[in-house]
């Protein structure tokens, strides 16, 4: 296991970012177990490039025959499906076009306007709202007076009905009351008569 | 560093509007880089020149394709590695790809008839390539052979930068092993091509 600061096979294949570079590179110089790991990794390199390069058999090449070139046409046509920005300019054009065609199938509905008042004059308006609004203020009052007259004409019936129970009631009471005294009365004087009597006999 | 008076990106302009001969110039600076990318992986020379033709093809007609013109590289070896695993499915429907046997030496690199590296050298470390699984030698091809960075290899086999790494930290274990006792001295075989991918 290196103790290097840094991944020491990152630093070998020069992977490492500069100031981590410069920090394995201080490390290594003091550190002989890194310095035999490096040279462990030069072994197995220098063995792998033993292994040369070839030539190429046969050169590959591509012949150019107008035959198979395409045209004008259709290298421009290519180029334009080729390249995103013009895809997305292509599109745009196209939502804008499809956008408009809409828009002049399609009107939009006309926002209904209330209809033009007739021209009246504005005294005759105010004559009329007068005379409409006196017509509907007497209504309301005669409704109400109507109303107040069956009201109290209900009160006075009803407080006569009961001032003629109450009368009523009261004479009762008085009847009784006087029926009552006239029998007191009448023992009275019959208790007089026989104290008379009995005064007389004595 | 390599100068060059067309960058490969006028070249992929130029082809884009139909130029097959900046095409052919671009394919010039890359088929060998390929070829050997597709060799070491499918170890079969005819499987591998046949391979190279259709990734070349194929890039032309989807050149259009390619957003940004300076990540070709990786572009195209996507292309040669679907192309590569596309085949391995053919032949190994059952997804098995990585049981390769090695080519006879007849092949091997010559010049003026004679061997350029030590028969058993060049044949040991085929071997212990062979050994490691289609991944992991994958990685290394284009790690140790091809030069890419870690993130263009990530972009190329379609997985995590962490997998790469693994794949290939793993591997290296592996033919460390494996390499010992034909441990060649420093130095041998060409500089590795680090530095973003310029082909040779």
């Amino acid at each position: 296991m290196s103790c290097s600061p840094f991944d020491l096979r990152d630093y070998y294949f020069k992977e490492l970012a500069e100031n981590e570079r410069r920090l394995t590179e201080v490390h290594v110089k003091t550190c002989a177990g890194c310095r035999e790991e490096l040279d462990r990794l030069r072994g197995v390199e220098a063995g792998l490039l033993l292994l040369p390069d070839e030539e190429i058999p046969q050169r590959i090449g591509f012949i150019s025959d107008p035959v198979f070139e395409p045209s004008a046409l259709r290298r421009a046509w290519a180029a334009f499906w080729g390249s995103a920005a013009r895809l997305g300019f292509a599109s745009a054009a196209m939502l804008s076009a499809a956008l408009i065609v809409f828009s002049v199938t399609h009107p939009a509905p006309l926002a209904k306007t209330p209809a033009p008042a007739p021209a009246v004059s504005t005294a005759a308006l105010e004559a009329n709202f007068s005379a409409r609004m006196h017509q509907a203020v007497a209504a309301a009052v005669a409704a109400s007076e109507a109303r107040q007259a069956q009201e109290t004409q209900k009160l006075l019936a009803a407080a006569d009905r009961r001032h003629t129970v109450e009368t009523q009631a009261m004479m009762e009471r008085v009847a009784e009351y006087l029926e009552v005294e006239k029998k007191h009365l009448n023992t009275l004087i019959l208790a007089s008569n026989d104290a008379a009597t009995r005064e007389d006999a004595r | 560093m390599i100068l060059r008076a067309v960058e490969d990106a006028d070249l992929i302009r130029k082809a884009r509007r139909g130029d097959v001969e900046a095409y052919n110039l671009l394919i010039s600076r890359w088929e060998r880089r390929v070829y050997n990318y597709l060799q070491r992986i499918v170890n079969n020379r005819e499987d591998a020149l046949d391979l190279s033709q259709d990734v070349f093809l194929k890039a032309y007609q989807n050149l259009r394709k390619l957003e940004d013109p300076a990540r070709f590289a990786p572009w195209l070896y996507r292309i040669a590695h679907n192309e590569a695993y596309s085949l391995f499915r053919k032949r190994r429907p059952e997804g098995e790809a990585e049981e390769l046997q090695p080519e006879t030496m007849e092949g091997s690199p010559t010049v003026g008839g004679n061997a350029v590296f030590p028969v058993e050298l060049t044949l040991a470390v085929s071997v212990a390539l062979l050994k490691l699984t289609a991944d992991q030698r994958e990685t290394v091809i284009l790690k140790i052979y091809q030069g890419f960075k870690f993130e263009e290899i990530a972009e190329i086999v379609s997985a995590p930068v962490s997998t790469v790494k693994s794949r290939l930290y793993t591997a290296l274990e592996l033919l460390k092993a494996e390499l010992a006792p034909v441990q060649a001295p420093r130095g041998a075989g060409a500089a590795p091509p680090y530095g973003g991918g310029t082909p040779l």
